[in-house]
């Protein structure tokens, strides 16, 4: 018995952590038939989509072999690409082994998030940073430091709650519209608008619009769909959030008039 | 100028601190996004409109990336996602939304045009930028 399933299933497993960190469908396709291929395995083939992996290998002999596998959507992790894409250049220059890579495999899979304050004050300082180059002042800019502090833990607790990732943008930017109306109404000289479109940018789908348009260059149109379709939901959640309680804040009397 | 650099550098850096950017790759994702920016407000500069400008800047971007990533041996992905977060249309969700709260139907139909066509410009820029031949970046690597 040969150990060809055991190559397919360890090129499909980092075509998985690949996908599931956010890798391009092109690239995905591209390191399993790249690592099946320095394996030495024969009549191989693959299809991935943006949730999806299918993958066979040494087909008409004896120990044919294949796998699905679901990937569903999830976090972006860049480091975890980058580790994954030196694990397999090493693989395909045959200067590791299966042993190996698959303990490879586990570290980069380990491979943390973050720490959540890091996070937070990243994001905090993200998005300060854009609402002043987006033409807020200094004070915008501080207000804006406060709330994308609060955004990050806010969106970090959600995701420990699985809550559905529309509802996370809903509240994440109807939470920084209300707090930027607070802000404006405790009578501080802030550019109300300045401030929230600071906040949304780590709500903003940079990423799903990036990653469709180059599925799509690519020809792999239905991922790129997906993500585009992803892109616009998201775009939209943030609209609904901005505009609920610019709605509700209407209907309140007294306050600041806006514009 | 310079001030609008280095907060777009600190911005980016801090979008890929985010996003899990491996360390020693800081510098170079923090460079893609300030000169996507410089090169946006440098295209607004010249009189080229939002959306062109955004189209330049893009293209732009996925160049500096790719020559970063064949650089560097690192995927494209890690330059040009955090970069292009200073180009993606975030006030033009915001503006659009908010006239249309305000049943404001004239401006929401233009910012929401206009928003559109930066997304649009934003993917034009980026095919533009990865239909150039790879080798060419491979040339530079030499």
């Amino acid at each position: 018995m040969s150990d060809s399933k055991e190559k397919l299933t360890l090129a499909v497993e980092i075509g998985d952590a690949l996908l599931r960190s956010g890798g391009e469908i092109y690239r995905v396709e591209d390191t399993i038939l790249h690592i099946l291929d320095a394996f030495g395995l024969e009549d191989f083939d693959v299809y991935v989509l943006s949730n999806g992996i299918f993958a066979s290998a040494n087909e008409d002999k004896e120990d044919s072999c294949s796998i699905i596998r679901h990937v569903p959507l999830s976090d972006v992790h860049l480091g975890k690409i980058a580790a994954l894409n030196q694990l397999s250049r090493e693989i395909c220059d045959h200067s590791c082994s299966l042993d190996e890579a698959w303990e490879r495999l586990r570290e980069c899979r380990r491979l943390p998030a973050p720490k959540p304050w890091i996070q937070g004050l990243s994001c905090g300082i993200g998005c300060a940073c854009f609402c002043y180059i987006f033409g807020g002042t200094f004070i915008d800019a501080m207000c804006a430091l406060v709330l994308g502090i609060f955004l990050q833990y806010m969106r970090m607790d959600q995701e420990k709650r699985k809550t559905s990732k529309f509802m996370t943008n809903i509240i994440g930017s109807a939470f920084l519209t209300a707090s930027s109306l607070l802000f404006l109404n405790l009578g501080l000289p802030v550019g109300q608008d300045k401030i929230v479109i600071g906040g949304i940018v780590p709500l903003l789908p940079g990423i799903a619009l990036t990653t469709s348009i180059r599925d799509l260059f690519n020809g792999d149109y239905l991922s790129g769909a997906i993500h585009l379709l992803d892109a616009l939901l998201t775009a939209m959640c943030i609209a609904v959030g901005v505009g609920f309680i610019i709605i509700i804040y209407q209907h309140i009397p007294g306050g600041i008039k806006l514009l | 100028m310079i001030l609008q650099f280095l907060l777009a550098m600190v911005a980016t850096s801090s979008f890929a601190v985010l996003y899990g950017v491996p360390k020693n790759q800081f510098v170079y994702s923090s460079l893609t996004g300030a000169l996507g920016w410089i090169s946006y407000l440098f295209f607004c500069k010249l009189g080229a409109g939002i959306v062109f400008a955004s189209l330049f800047a893009s293209f732009f971007l996925t160049i500096v990336s790719r020559l970063f990533a064949s650089i560097r041996k690192n995927p494209v992905t890690l330059y040009l996602v955090t970069g292009i977060f200073t180009l993606v249309p975030g006030a033009g969700i915001y503006y659009t939304s908010y006239y249309f709260i305000m049943n404001n139907m004239n401006q929401f139909a233009a910012k929401g045009m206009e928003t559109f066509k930066i997304a649009g410009a934003i993917s034009i820029g980026i095919i533009f930028g990865f239909s150039i031949p790879q080798r060419l970046f491979q040339l530079k690597n030499r």
